[in-house]
C-alpha cells in the first residue's frame, strides 16, 4: 500500500508529456484486458465484406477476409502488453539477480557473467533472434524467452556496477560484521539502492520488447494465432494484391499507429522516471 | 609487624545494632608504621569517618564496634572507658571535620586548648599557658588570636585551632578528618603544607581522611580506598593514582579536578544501593561485573607489590590485547608497511585514544583489532578469545565499530528503526516488540526522539549528526564492551562534534564500556583520553597517560602539535 501511495505521488510529479504517456499506456492496458468487450466484432472471424473503409460499423475498417481491424488491434494490445511485461520482468528480475550475484561474489562468477554479457552484446540481436525464433518455434512464451535472453544483459551490467560500489559502503561492512548473509544484504541494502536504476532499464526493456516482437512478427516469426500488431502488419504487407486496392493504407495505419503511440508513450514515461530517480538521491 | 604502631583488624561498625541497623564499616584491616602516613579516600558515606571514630573508641551503644584496634600491642577495644581515656588524645588524637559546632562556642581558643591539656596532662597552669602559645605558633596562628571566640575566626583559623588541640598532648597517632573541606584554594594549600610540616617535625603517624585526591597525594604515602564500608583497594599512593586497579578508584580519580587538568570530569554513575550483606558492594555501579559478583563478596587480595584490591575479577580486567601486529599492503610490486609490530592493550571501561597523522595506519590497526581485517602476523585477543572475522562483533557484549563518514555509515533507504535494529534482525534476537523497545531505548540513549514518527523516518531525511547518532545507536543495541570509534566526529561541524563527543563520553561513563577512539586531533585526545597511543608510519611510538605522552618532545608527538 505504501509503495502504491509513493508511486502515485511520483506520477503526480510527472511532466505533461509523462502524464500523457501514462494515460496512453493505461488505455492500451485497458484495451488489452477488456478486448473482448470493447469490440463488437470478433477478431478472428469475418464480420463484414473485405476491405471496408473505416465507418460507423467497422471503426477502422476490415482486412482482406472482412475481419474487423479494431477488434484485431484490441486483441493485439493484449499480446503486446503480455510480451512487453513478460520480457521486461523476466529480463529485469533475472538480469538484476545475476548482476547482484556477479557484483557481490566477484571472482570467477563475475568473470563468467561479464564475458557472457559481452558475447550477447556483441551478437546482433535481430538476426540471432530470428534464428532462435525459428528454432524454438512461434508462441508467446517462446518469444518472451527469446527476447529476455537478449535483454537481461543491460540490467545485469548496471546492477553489477551499482553493487560494486554499494558493497564498499560502511553500512554493508557493518551489516556483514554482524553476520548478515547474502539474502539479508540483498533485501535490506542492495534492492533499495538498485531499484531506481533497475526501474528505468525495465521500462526501456518494455518498449524494446514490444518493438522487437512486432519486428519478429512482421518478419513472419510471430505466433500466427496471436494476432499481434506486428502480425497484422505482416498480413497486410504479405497480401499480394494490396497495392491494387485503395484500402491498404487503412490496414497498415491502424497497427503502425498503435505501435508508435505506445512506444512513444513509454519513452516519455521513461524520461520522467529517470528524472525523478536521479533527483531523489 | 613489630614496628607498626597501629594495627586494625577486622574492624566493623554497625549503627543501631539492636534494630538490624546499617553497617558503616565492614571488616577493615590495616596497619600503620610509626611515623608513617595513610590516606583514606572514598565518596561521602563510604565509612571513612566512622572508621576514624571507631579507632578513637568514640561510639556508644546502640552502635556496635567489632574487631580489634591494636595500639602497639594493646587491644584498645578491650579496655575499659577509663583505661581507654589514657590512650585517647595522649597517644592518639583526632582532628575533627571542620565546622563551627566542633568547637565550644562559649570558650575562647585559649580555653579550648587548655581544656585538653588539663584533662590529659599533669602540666601546672603556668606551663600549660605557655604550651598553648607554643602550640598556636606551631600551627601558624599569632598569639593574639588566643583570646577570640570560635565564631570570630575564619574557617582556616578554626582548622588550625583544631590541629593545635589535637597536638596538645603530643600524640603518636594523628587522625585528620577532611582537613580541607570548605577552605578556599590558598587556605587549602597552606593547610596541606602545615600538616606536611608538622608530620615531618613531630614524627607522628598520620591518617588523613579525605575525598580529595590532591590532599591524599600530598600528605599520604599509602592510600586506602573505601566503598560502602569495605576496603576496595590499598597500596602506595603514587601507584594507586597512576594505575588504579579497582573500577571504583578509577572512577574517583576521573572525578578529581586535580588529577585531570585537561579532561572533562565525570562522576561515578549510580548511587550506592543499600548494604546488601552478600555480593560485591560496588556491584550496581561497576562496569565489569559478572554474575558471580552479585553473590560473592570479594576479598582484599594482593595483585602486585604492596597492592591489594577487593575485586572478584582481580581488579580492572584487560579487555583487548593486540600482540605484535604486522600488516602490509602490496600494490604493483610495491609493499607498504601499514602496521609494524603494534602492541596495544585496552582495559575495561577506559578510553584509549589512538592518535596519528593521516595515513599512519590508524584505521588499519583498528580494523585488525575489530576483526574486520586479517593481520599478516600477530594476534588479537578479546577477553582471552582470539578475534577472527566477525566473531567478536556479531554478539552482544562484543566489539562494535562506528565509522567516520555518517553518510555511508547508515543506509539512507532504511527507516531509523530498520537501521538501528539491523544487528538484532540479523542475529534474530528477541521478539519484534523487544527489538522495537531496544531500538527506542538506544535512541533515547543517544538523545534522539524515540517516538513512532521518528523511528519510521527514512535515514536520508536526517542530518549528518543525527545519522552518526543513529549509527551509534545501532552499535549500542549490541551492548558492546568495547566501542571502536574511527574519527567519528571529524566530518561534523564543531558544535555537532562537541555534542557527539560529550554524548559518547557520557554514554561511556554511564554504560561503562571501553572505547578506542581514533583521531588526529591532539586537543580532542587531551579532552577525553585515559591513555593515548601515538602512531607514526605504522608503528606505535609512544603510549601512556595524556600529560606524560604529550609533554614528551619526540618527533612524532611534535608533528601532531
Amino acid at each position: 500500500m505504501k509503495y502504491v501511495k509513493q508511486g502515485m505521488k511520483n506520477i503526480k510529479g510527472f511532466t505533461l508529456m509523462g502524464k500523457t504517456g501514462m494515460a496512453v499506456v493505461c488505455v492500451v492496458l485497458f484495451l488489452g484486458i477488456f478486448s473482448d468487450r470493447l469490440s463488437v466484432h470478433p477478431y478472428n472471424l469475418p464480420s463484414g465484406s473485405a476491405f471496408e473503409a473505416p465507418g460507423p460499423v467497422h471503426w477502422l475498417g476490415t482486412d482482406d477476409l472482412g475481419i474487423d481491424l479494431w477488434a484485431q488491434i484490441c486483441f493485439g494490445a493484449r499480446v503486446s502488453m503480455i510480451i512487453g511485461f513478460g520480457t521486461a520482468l523476466l529480463a529485469g528480475i533475472g538480469g538484476s539477480l545475476i548482476g547482484i550475484c556477479s557484483g557481490y561474489f566477484g571472482g570467477l562468477i563475475d568473470k563468467i557473467v561479464m564475458r557472457v554479457t559481452d558475447i550477447i552484446i556483441v551478437l546482433p540481436d535481430l538476426p540471432t533472434m530470428i534464428v532462435l525464433g525459428a528454432f524454438f518455434g512461434p508462441g508467446i512464451r517462446n518469444i518472451i524467452i527469446v527476447l529476455a535472453l537478449f535483454s537481461w544483459t543491460v540490467p545485469a551490467r548496471i546492477v553489477r556496477s551499482k553493487i560494486l560500489s554499494v558493497k564498499e559502503e560502511k553500512y554493508v561492512v557493518a551489516a556483514k560484521n554482524y553476520g548478515a548473509k547474502f539474502w539479508h544484504l540483498t533485501i535490506r541494502h542492495f534492492l533499495p539502492n538498485i531499484l531506481p536504476v533497475v526501474m528505468v532499464s525495465v521500462i526501456r526493456l518494455f518498449s524494446k520488447a514490444i518493438v522487437a516482437e512486432a519486428g519478429l512478427a512482421f518478419l513472419g516469426l510471430g505466433d500466427p494465432t496471436s494476432k499481434s500488431w506486428g502480425l497484422i502488419l505482416n498480413h497486410a504487407v504479405n497480401f499480394r494484391g494490396i497495392y491494387f486496392t485503395d484500402y491498404w493504407k487503412w490496414w497498415i495505419v491502424g497497427p503502425s499507429a498503435a505501435i508508435m503511440l505506445l512506444v512513444t508513450a513509454i519513452a516519455f514515461i521513461c524520461r520522467d522516471v529517470e528524472k525523478i530517480v536521479n533527483s531523489k538521491i | 609487624m613489630e614496628h607498626s604502631i597501629i594495627r586494625v583488624e577486622n574492624l566493623s561498625v554497625c549503627y543501631h545494632a539492636d534494630k538490624r541497623g546499617s553497617r558503616a564499616v565492614n571488616n577493615v584491616s590495616f596497619c600503620l608504621d610509626r611515623g608513617g602516613s595513610l590516606g583514606i579516600i572514598g565518596e561521602s558515606g563510604s565509612g571513612k569517618t566512622s572508621l576514624a571514630m571507631a579507632m578513637m573508641g568514640l561510639f556508644k551503644k546502640p552502635t556496635r564496634v567489632d574487631g580489634q584496634v591494636y595500639y602497639e600491642n594493646t587491644d584498645l577495644n578491650r579496655l575499659s572507658e577509663r583505661e581507654r581515656n589514657l590512650y585517647r588524645w595522649a597517644k592518639m588524637a583526632i582532628v575533627f571535620q571542620n565546622s563551627l559546632d566542633v568547637l565550644n562556642p562559649v570558650l575562647t581558643v585559649d580555653e579550648q586548648i587548655l581544656e585538653c591539656l588539663r584533662r590529659h596532662t599533669p602540666l601546672p597552669p603556668r606551663e600549660a599557658d605557655k604550651k598553648v602559645l607554643r602550640l598556636l605558633k606551631l600551627v601558624g596562628l599569632e598569639a593574639k588570636w588566643s583570646q577570640y571566640y570560635p565564631h570570630q575566626l575564619s574557617g582556616g583559623m578554626r582548622q588550625r585551632v583544631l590541629i593545635a588541640m589535637a597536638l596538645s598532648c603530643d600524640p603518636e597517632v594523628l587522625i585528620v578528618d577532611e582537613p580541607t573541606t570548605a577552605l578556599d584554594a590558598a587556605a587549602k594549600d597552606e593547610m596541606i603544607k602545615l600538616l606536611a610540616r608538622l608530620h615531618k617535625e613531630k614524627k607522628f603517624a598520620l591518617i588523613v581522611i579525605s575525598h580529595e585526591m590532591q590532599v591524599i597525594t600530598r600528605l599520604a604515602g599509602r592510600v586506602m580506598v573505601m566503598y560502602g564500608g569495605y576496603m576496595a583497594e590499598a597500596g602506595l599512593t603514587k601507584d594507586v593514582l597512576k594505575n588504579p586497579m579497582h573500577t571504583y578508584t578509577r572512577g574517583l580519580i576521573h572525578a578529581s579536578p586535580s588529577a585531570n587538568p585537561y579532561r572533562d570530569l565525570w562522576g561515578i554513575p549510580g548511587e550506592e544501593a543499600g548494604n546488601s550483606s552478600e555480593g560485591c558492594p560496588f556491584y550496581n555501579r561497576c562496569n565489569q561485573k559478572v554474575s558471580d559478583c552479585k553473590t560473592k563478596l570479594p576479598r582484599l587480595a594482593y595483585v602486585g607489590i604492596e597492592r591489594r584490591v577487593a575485586c572478584n575479577r582481580g581488579g580492572i580486567v584487560t579487555l583487548l590485547t593486540g600482540e605484535n601486529i604486522y600488516k602490509s599492503f602490496s600494490f604493483r610490486g610495491k609493499t607498504v608497511k601499514v602496521c609494524d609490530n603494534c602492541r596495544m592493550a585496552i582495559r575495561s571501561g577506559e578510553i584509549v585514544v589512538l592518535i596519528g597523522a593521516s595515513g599512519s595506519g590508524k584505521t588499519t590497526l583498528a580494523s585488525i583489532l575489530a576483526g574486520t581485517l586479517a593481520a599478516d602476523r600477530g594476534e588479537v585477543l578479546f577477553e582471552g578469545e582470539k578475534v577472527k572475522g566477525n566473531r567478536a562483533a556479531c554478539r552482544k557484549n562484543g566489539i562494535q565499530m562506528v565509522f567516520q563518514d555518517p553518510f555511508t555509515a547508515v543506509n539512507e533507504h532504511l527507516t531509523v528503526r530498520q537501521a538501528v535494529a539491523e544487528p538484532l534482525d540479523i542475529l534474530k534476537q528477541g521478539t519484534k516488540e523487544d527489538r522495537i523497545q531496544q531500538v527506542k531505548q538506544a535512541l533515547k540513549d543517544v538523545q534522539l526522539p524515540g517516538d513512532d514518527g521518528f523511528i519510521s523516518r527514512k535515514c536520508h531525511s536526517l542530518s549528518g549528526g543525527q545519522r552518526q547518532r543513529v549509527a551509534l545507536a545501532r552499535s549500542l543495541v549490541m551492548e558492546p564492551k568495547l566501542l571502536i570509534a574511527d574519527e567519528i566526529s571529524s566530518m561534523l561541524d564543531p558544535s555537532t562534534q562537541a555534542n557527539i563527543l560529550r554524548l559518547l563520553k557520557g554514554l561511556q561513563n554511564a554504560k561503562g564500556f571501553a572505547m578506542l577512539y581514533i583521531t588526529h586531533d591532539l586537543a580532542l585526545a587531551r579532552k577525553i583520553a585515559d591513555r593515548v597511543y601515538v602512531m607514526q608510519q605504522g608503528s606505535l611510538i609512544e603510549h601512556g597517560s595524556v600529560p606524560d605522552v604529550l609533554s614528551k618532545q619526540g618527533d612524532g608527538v611534535a608533528a601532531l602539535h
